[in-house]
């Protein structure tokens, strides 16, 4: 009798593994994980040389400096502060501070530290501005000019290129079992990323404060030193792309990573496109850096395939813009009895 | 004793508009103290020529402004407006040789002013902020633009166009900045005398208390995008057209530069604030600076630095003012609670004293 009224409530509580796992996640990821069987499935018919291991190992290794951006910027839009514009910004005055310092002959690990003292700076400047109550679109809009100018007039819109023993080529072009080290590295952020979201202190503050600024307020979490924390490791993160770049082409100009990189136009935008198209709520509260990795490793399979398959850059351009619409509006249709309109 | 009386009755009516409109007063302050930096450390900044030249980026960038304050106004912020001129540029100068100039422009800029119809639609139906969307159809049309252009930088064959578009008219003008002028002339219309515009003004200052008031947030958000699209799509025409060549990733500078024009005229990110005097005012101090280093042969990129800058110092200026007022209303309410708990004590004792008698 009591093993059956538990079976009973057992049953009750466990109502099988698919609506739980329907319960757990948004129907987004159920929509981005068929999507992006289907486009496997299609890559690997169409494409002869799509499911090689080389080509599996290209993808993951285009989508990790995207990806590391991509999850420093998820902190940014987990705490309700939308996002950064001058993402790219603060990588082209990082990569100058960086190859400047290298070619000054200071080694590699000083030039990190350097680079990363810069990081700090530009991130933490935006944070105070923002946390103080100016809108991050506009601030960091202004940033972006700033940093960027700062750039070019450091290195007077030159090449800044440093010789080729250096002391950061593991980091560039260097591998580990195989795989290249910016992929391993990647790899490692993603993770740390998502322990510090799931079983810190800081990562429940970062929730809390992005679902429901007020209650945050309340309960004595001010968006003050939130918004300087979350910048700051956004930055930390686009100085971590700039010098892992840098150290692979051994030189530097403030726009690498303007137009020309990758494939699909403005790095600022293509990051936050992956943070949109990995599924995050752009309002701040929902979404894990988990799935702005994920998002990275998609847009990035999409890119490889459509090169296969002989693609000018605008159809991919193309391709990811319609990407972030669709992820936008299905996001907006899944949530919008679920939330209050700001 | 009269003339008296009248200056009195002057500069009291210019005092009572500066405090009616601080924004707008410290927009002219800001952009007089520019120009006469410039027109005296620079011999050649005070000319015919050169304010014609002032007139002429004033056509572009005044476009862009007054699209981004409309936008601010309604508590939004349109981050496309660069992919979306880049998009009506590529388009018109593809299509001048094949239709005529009119033609390929007309189309150029109905195909802008519709995208911006239906941002503003899916805007309001989502229920969305619009950088979110704006964000997306940034990169969308740009990837659209490249697929116009087929990835290449397209160019005129026929400048008659081109020379037409820069012909001098009174001194200061050409047939692109007197259609500009008269587009500022139209919005600023439609936003100060019709039911329309200020319902603009209503979603951007209150948003919840307008749509408690019944106004459906469709149509003004259609409206105010509609018009953003348009501005960027005869803005994008009018660069494309004059210089005779567009690119599909070009005019990324447009929202920087746009954007600074926009606050330094005096609108509120909270929205609802500003208008089309304070817009054409921001760009003409944008441009003066932009000009001004021009003139001192100052690189392209310190120019964004400059206005990156003065971004930042408007916006920490705003927040400031904005945290000093909140304090200032918290002192007041405090102040206001200890006036009444003291009357309330005093009344209590003296309540006391009587009963002990």
């Amino acid at each position: 009798m009591s093993t059956r009224a538990m079976s009973e409530e057992g049953a009750e509580r466990d109502p099988g593994w698919a609506s739980r796992l329907a319960a757990h996640y948004s129907p987004l990821v159920f929509i981005l994980v068929l999507l992006f069987a289907i486009i496997f499935i299609y890559g690997m018919v169409t494409a002869p040389n799509f499911l090689t291991v080389f080509n599996l190992k290209t993808i993951i290794r285009d989508a990790a400096l995207v990806g590391i951006m991509a999850i420093g910027l998820t902190f940014v839009t987990l705490s309700g502060n939308f996002f950064l514009l001058s993402m790219k910004e603060t990588a082209a005055l990082c990569i100058i501070a960086f190859a400047m310092a290298m070619s000054g002959g200071y080694g590699f690990e000083l030039a990190f530290l350097f680079t990363m003292a810069i990081a700090i700076v530009a991130g933490s400047l935006q944070g105070v501005l923002i946390g103080l109550g100016g809108n991050p679109i506009v601030v960091t809009l202004g940033a972006a000019g700033l940093f960027f100018g700062l750039a070019s007039w450091w290195s007077d819109n030159l090449v800044v290129s440093f010789r080729r023993p250096h002391g950061a080529e593991w980091l560039g072009t260097g591998s580990f079992l195989g795989l290249p080290n910016i992929t391993i590295a990647f790899i490692l952020i993603a993770i740390t990323a998502e322990i510090v979201l799931r079983y810190t202190t800081f990562g429940r503050q970062v929730y809390l404060i992005g679902a429901n600024r007020a209650a945050g307020r309340a309960t004595g979490h001010e968006n003050f030193s939130m918004a300087i924390k979350t910048c700051t490791i956004a930055s930390v993160c686009s100085a971590f792309v700039a010098i892992a770049f840098s150290a692979q082409v051994s030189s530097a100009q403030a726009n690498y990573f303007s137009s020309e990189f990758g494939s699909s136009g403005d790095m600022t935008i293509l990051v936050i496109a992956t943070v949109m198209v990995g599924g995050n709520s752009i309002m701040g509260g929902y979404g894990s850096t988990l799935r702005s990795s994920l998002g990275a490793i998609f847009i990035s399979t999409v890119d490889n395939m459509m090169v296969l398959h002989g693609f000018n850059s605008g159809p991919r351009v193309l391709a990811v813009g319609l990407m972030i619409v669709f992820s936008i509006i299905v996001f907006a249709l899944v949530r919008r009895g679920s939330r209050v309109q700001e | 004793m009269t003339n008296a009386s009248a200056k009195d009755g002057v500069s009291a009516k210019l005092k009572n508009w500066i405090v009616a409109n601080p924004d707008l007063a410290f927009a002219i302050l800001l952009a007089v103290c520019v120009y006469s930096y410039f027109a005296f450390t620079n011999e050649f900044f005070f000319t015919h020529r050169t304010t014609y030249a002032i007139m002429e980026r004033f056509a572009v960038l005044g476009l862009v402004g007054l699209a981004l304050t409309l936008c601010i106004i309604a508590g939004e912020i349109d981050l496309s407006i660069g992919s979306n001129a880049a998009l009506a540029a590529v388009i018109v100068v593809r299509f001048t040789d094949q239709l005529g100039a009119p033609t390929a422009a007309l189309i150029a800029v109905a195909i802008a002013g519709t995208i911006g119809l239906i941002q503003g639609y899916f805007i309001a139906y989502l229920r969305i902020r619009a950088i979110v969307l704006t964000v997306g159809t940034l990169m969308l049309l740009r990837g659209v633009a490249l697929f116009a252009a087929e990835e290449k930088t397209v160019m005129l064959t026929d400048f008659t166009v081109p020379d037409f578009i820069t012909t001098k008219m009174l001194v200061y003008f050409s047939p692109a900045s007197l259609l500009v002028i008269l587009m500022f002339v139209l919005v600023g219309l439609f936003m100060n005398y019709t039911r329309y515009g200020r319902e603009i003004y209503a979603i951007g200052g209150a948003r919840k208390e307008a749509l408690a008031s019944g106004i459906n947030l469709k149509r003004p958000m259609m409206i105010v995008f509609m018009i953003s699209g348009l501005c960027a799509g005869l803005g994008g025409v009018i660069i494309g057209l004059r210089s005779g060549t567009a690119q599909a990733l070009g005019l990324q500078y447009l929202l920087l530069a746009g954007t600074v024009a926009a606050f330094i005229g005096g609108v509120s990110i909270l929205g609802g604030r500003g208008g089309v005097i304070g817009a054409a005012i921001g760009t003409l101090t944008v441009n003066f600076l932009n000009t001004g280093l021009v003139f001192n042969v100052t690189p392209a990129f310190m120019v964004q630095l400059y206005l990156g800058i003065l971004l930042m110092i408007v916006i920490m200026f705003q927040t400031g003012s904005r945290l000093f007022d909140a304090q200032q209303r918290r002192k007041h309410v405090l102040s206001a609670v200890d006036h009444r708990r003291d009357i309330f004590l005093t009344r209590r004792d003296e309540f006391a004293a009587a009963r002990r008698e």
